[in-house]
């Protein structure tokens, strides 16, 4: 199908792929490079130089592998990615099939379920902190008033912090995966339904033999962004869980790079972790990949 | 289709051509300053402070600017911000790039190390030898040196101090006044227990976000005003020993209960939120918390200001404190004929009498003549001014001495030391180990 | 399309979960902008209140509006982000039509560069952007020209690997027989590229149009670097100023996300109708 005669000719490539990847390796490919070379230097501060090359020079990738706390906020990270493909790509697939199926308020619901990717995570993690709050959040006001509970609940504690965390990201992006999955739906040609219709195929059937293979494609993209996006996470954990609170159990490789990289200001070191989040990222996509491969029409 | 792709090209081409509107009127006014500057010669001032944002002294700062505008014809190119990490990252990024300010207002300690050692700032003594008169306003003892290379750079403005904020409705529902310049520690103990007992939660604090302050108090009461800000080399030494002290006293007060219960897995918002609430009797904070009071608070009489209780060798009377920021005139704008003069004269204006004074009246000053109290002070603004009078001795926060990375490590041992995870002389140590 | 006339037991199921989503997304929503009629006292300790007697103030939007120019901040998002959204889809639709039609050696490579960059932290990159654009003499804070220029770039960069990676998906999802057909009657790639490819894709493209737009928008970390004088702020850097403190001013904040948020569901209403089924058929039949 590829080999489709229009595609033989390689010239028009260059001018297809060259201004994209000559604006990125200006802008991220160098960067990053410089990033490279600042994990095994010595840098002691944001915007500050480098003061030589670290002794010895792979110091810092030592540290990776003897790191407790990198090592929960890898498990974290992990756990997140998980929950996102599960959850996230989960919940918003169904949601959008149910929209897709719909005559009236379909635009309503397509408005209103993205919402939460507009609203700024400060304010959010605001929001999500008051309802979790332990001194009369509303989620303890409301369990304590239906007298399901004895006392106030630490939501925060070592008990429930990955629930308390794990929630507000994952209903956070739900609408994002929606947008893309709705998108996907509607590049269906409406024709295939109703040759679908005609053949006598229950809506169950429409689903499953039409509308789950044709979205192949899609959901492949959304298995990429949900392996990327669930190792940047940051935003809300940070408002929510500063410092890898409680007892630096609910570090996510995001927020621990920032965290070392502008609060404790081992600038070197944060650039070897935003390494292995740039490796990680890769491999693991490119393993999914190489799983669901995607296909072409 | 192409009506939409029309329209987004059409919106942008305007954009970009506002932009270039934006950019052509900002060349011809930087056209029309530079022609106005052969004739009277006045100069644009870059200038960088931290009273940006939501500072409260923001609108002090602005029209004390604006005076010196007026009174110079000189432009003053304001680009403030609020303080924090990725702030200082930026200035530190500045002067690397060499787009540094002219005048800068920035922290005095190690935060400034960099540009300080790179010779990018010009000293006190340099200035002082063309303009005899700099900073002559100030006690040069409470200048602060570079921790660089002990030469005095910044002239400070209003300083901060460290005290014990009560919530009176609370101490007075446990039949308690607040704390006096004669409270002794124990009996601020015995005054936690009774707190406690009442139901109420005696200190606010998050031990998870914020120890500082109480680190800071706990280990000036086993040392003194003189010997408090050095730094161990060791677990072991005497100052070692005494960071140890103050450790374990925290610990002591977390197992005694008096800390919220969350104090390990809420930040410092929602613990502080406690003292507004009338839940918590006390918080340590510094004197730029006033204005949450005054913001927050039902009604700013039931809050007042004192000294945080001592023992050993500290007062009660002697406060953590001190001016740990100040401003900085630039190499780059000292080597510019044309601005040298402006960039003196705007520090000089900057850190007047009046201005200064009317920069936060409570807190610590270098002014030779001290500041005057302002006319319609609450109780809580009250109280700070008293407090800060009856001072017997002010020492600077130790751990201002401490790198970032080596302060980071050690506060976010605090949570270790006072479950049992690790023991005060460990954190210490593996702060130490920090580079 | 033939349907049932009457709402079947599934279809009342089907909305039943629907506005139970619905309900948890609408109520952030309500809040936030509750919130921002309250004095700031309230935020925190009446949160779930309504703004009603003492606690109702205008006061935060005041503060927004009186202390600094709004509009100018708003013209300045604006200029960006358009100019952000429209180079990103037009350069990542060229390479993503290139990644997912052409086969050449390196592909698997360039895919993989394009994962990594998604990756990339913008923490990590960010100073030596700086320290490029400033040898460039691109880094003039007075000017506001410069200044979103500045803060374009950059983007434009950051955006364009999700771009690509998206539309490869949608577009490989495209029957190649339509190009086909458009070649054999004598059109080159490129007026395959945007008489075929990008009228089919449309929904694809207003759809990555809609998140470079938001992320864009909403990018503070580069705005806070090139940004600095209040002439060039854009409304997301401005309201972080304002809204900022030692604490936080929870009402200004909030406020503050009522006035970002608007601008941002309008164009996310205006593009949604692009990923509309009816039209894409219409400009499928045209």
């Amino acid at each position: 199908m590829n080999n489709s005669t229009i595609y033989k000719r390689k010239a028009p490539l260059a001018v297809f792929l060259i201004p994209a990847f000559a604006f990125m390796a200006v802008f991220l490919y160098y960067p990053f490079v410089r990033n490279i070379v600042n994990s095994v230097s010595k840098i002691s501060g944001l915007g500050t130089a480098s003061e030589g090359i670290n002794t010895p020079w792979y110091k810092n990738f030592v540290q990776l592998f003897t790191d407790e706390k990198l090592r929960t906020a890898f498990g974290n990270t992990m756990l997140l990615m998980l929950f996102t493909i599960v959850f996230q790509v989960g919940i918003a697939l169904v949601l959008a099939l149910l929209v897709d199926n719909i005559r009236r308020g379909a635009g309503f619901f397509r408005t209103v379920y993205f919402f939460p990717i507009v609203i700024s995570a400060t304010a959010l993690g605001l929001l999500f902190n008051l309802i979790f709050l332990y001194n009369g959040g509303m989620l303890n006001q409301l369990l304590l008033d239906l007298g399901w509970v004895k006392e106030a609940i630490d939501w925060k504690s070592e008990k429930y912090y990955m629930f308390t965390m794990l929630l507000p990201v994952m209903w956070q992006y739900v609408g994002f995966y929606f947008v893309i999955l709705v998108t996907g739906l509607n590049n269906i040609s409406p024709e295939l339904y109703e040759a679908a219709a005609i053949d006598g195929a229950s809506g169950l059937q429409r689903v499953t033999r039409i509308t789950l293979p044709l979205l192949h494609n899609t959901l492949c993209i959304c298995l990429t962004l949900a392996i990327t996006g669930a190792l940047k996470v940051f935003d809300l954990p940070w408002v929510m869980m500063g410092q890898g609170m409680p007892m630096d159990r609910s570090w996510l490789l995001g927020t621990y790079m920032y965290q070392q990289t502008f609060n404790v200001g081992d600038v070197d070191y944060g650039s070897a972790i935003a390494i292995v989040l740039v490796v990680l990222g890769v491999a693991i996509s490119q393993l999914a990949n190489a799983i669901f491969k995607e296909k072409e029409y | 289709m192409k009506k939409t792709l029309a329209l987004v090209m059409a919106v942008a081409m305007c954009g970009s051509m506002l932009a270039a509107c934006g950019g052509s009127s900002s060349a011809a006014s930087s056209a029309a300053s530079a022609s106005a500057a052969s004739q009277a010669k006045p100069v644009t001032l870059n200038v960088v402070t931290s009273y940006g944002g939501d500072d409260g002294n923001r609108a002090n700062y602005e029209a004390a600017y604006k005076a010196y505008e007026q009174a110079t014809g000189n432009t003053v190119l304001d680009a403030s911000e609020t303080s924090n990490e990725e702030w200082k990252a930026k200035v530190n990024t500045d002067f690397e790039t060499g787009s540094e300010p002219d005048v800068l207002f920035y922290f005095n300690g190690v935060d400034s190390n960099k540009f300080v050692e790179s010779g990018k700032v010009v000293s006190i003594d340099e200035i002082r030898a063309e303009y005899p008169d700099y900073a002559a306003n100030m006690k040069d003892d409470m200048i602060a040196a570079s921790p660089a290379d002990g030469k005095k750079y910044a002239v400070p403005v209003n300083g901060y101090w460290e005290a014990l904020y009560c919530n009176e409705k609370v101490l007075a529902d446990c039949g308690l006044q607040a704390p006096t310049a004669d409270t002794t520690w124990e009996e601020f103990l015995a005054m936690c227990e009774t707190i406690k007992a009442k139901g109420y939660t005696p200190i606010a604090c998050s031990l998870q976000e914020v120890p500082h302050y109480w680190f800071e108090y706990t280990v000036y009461n086993h040392g003194n005003t003189a010997n408090h800000t050095e730094l161990p080399a060791a677990s072991t030494d005497a100052v070692g020993a005494k960071w140890a002290q103050g450790l374990n006293d925290m610990k002591a007060l977390y197992d005694a209960g008096y800390f919220p219960v969350n104090t390990l897995t809420a930040g410092d918002a929602d613990t502080f939120q406690l003292m507004t609430d009338n839940k918590a009797a006390f918080a340590i904070d510094g004197s730029w918390k006033i204005g949450y009071f005054q913001e927050n608070a039902m009604d700013i009489n039931d809050f007042t200001v004192t000294y945080v209780p001592g023992q050993g060798e500290r007062k009660s009377t002697d406060l953590v404190g001190g001016l740990s920021m100040g401003y900085f005139i630039t190499r780059k704008a000292w080597d510019d004929p044309e601005k040298r003069e402006a960039a003196v004269k705007f520090v000089e204006m900057m850190t007047s009498d009046e201005v200064v004074s009317t920069f936060g009246a409570t807190a610590v000053t270098a002014l030779k003549n001290g500041t005057t109290a302002p006319t319609d002070a609450d109780a809580l603004v009250t109280a700070a001014l008293a407090m800060t009078k009856g001072a017997t001795g002010i020492a600077a926060a130790t751990e201002d001495g401490l790198t970032s990375e080596a302060r980071a490590a050690l506060f976010a041992d605090v949570k270790n030391i006072v479950t049992g995870k690790t023991t005060a002389e460990q954190a210490i140590d593996a702060c130490l180990a920090v580079e | 399309m033939v349907k049932k006339r009457k709402l079947s037991v599934s279809q009342g199921l089907i909305y039943l979960v629907l506005s139970a989503w619905a309900l948890s997304t609408i109520y952030p929503f309500f809040w936030v902008i509750v919130n921002s009629f309250k004095e700031k006292r309230y935020i925190r300790s009446d949160t779930f209140a309504l703004p009603l007697g003492e606690m109702f103030t205008l006061d935060n939007y005041r503060t927004a509006f009186e202390r600094v120019d709004i509009l100018g901040a708003y013209r300045n998002s604006l200029i960006i982000s358009i100019t952000v959204t429209a180079v990103v889809v037009l350069l990542a639709g060229f390479a993503a039509y290139a990644m997912a039609r052409y086969r050449f050696r390196g592909r698997r490579a360039l895919q993989g560069l394009i994962i990594a960059s998604m990756m990339f932290p913008v923490f990590s990159t960010i100073i030596p952007v700086f320290r490029m654009l400033y040898l460039w003499g691109l880094v003039r804070f007075e000017s506001v020209f410069y200044s979103l220029l500045c803060v374009s770039l950059p983007q434009i960069a950051g955006n364009l690997s999700f771009a690509i990676v998206v539309l490869t998906g949608y577009i490989r999802s495209i029957p190649v027989e339509m190009e086909e057909a458009a070649y054999l009657e004598g059109y080159n790639v490129f007026q395959i590229f945007f008489r075929i490819v990008w009228p089919l894709g449309r929904p694809s493209f207003a759809t990555v149009a809609i998140f470079t737009f938001l992320w864009s928008y909403n990018d503070l970390f580069t705005q806070m670097f090139f940004l600095r004088n209040k002439r060039t702020y854009s409304i997301t850097r401005l309201l972080a100023e304002i809204s900022s403190q030692a604490g936080v001013n929870y009402g200004l904040m909030v406020a503050a996300v009522v006035l970002v948020v608007v601008p941002v569901l309008l164009v996310y209403i205006l593009l949604q109708k692009n990923i509309i089924k009816g039209m894409t058929v219409g400009a499928l039949k045209g």
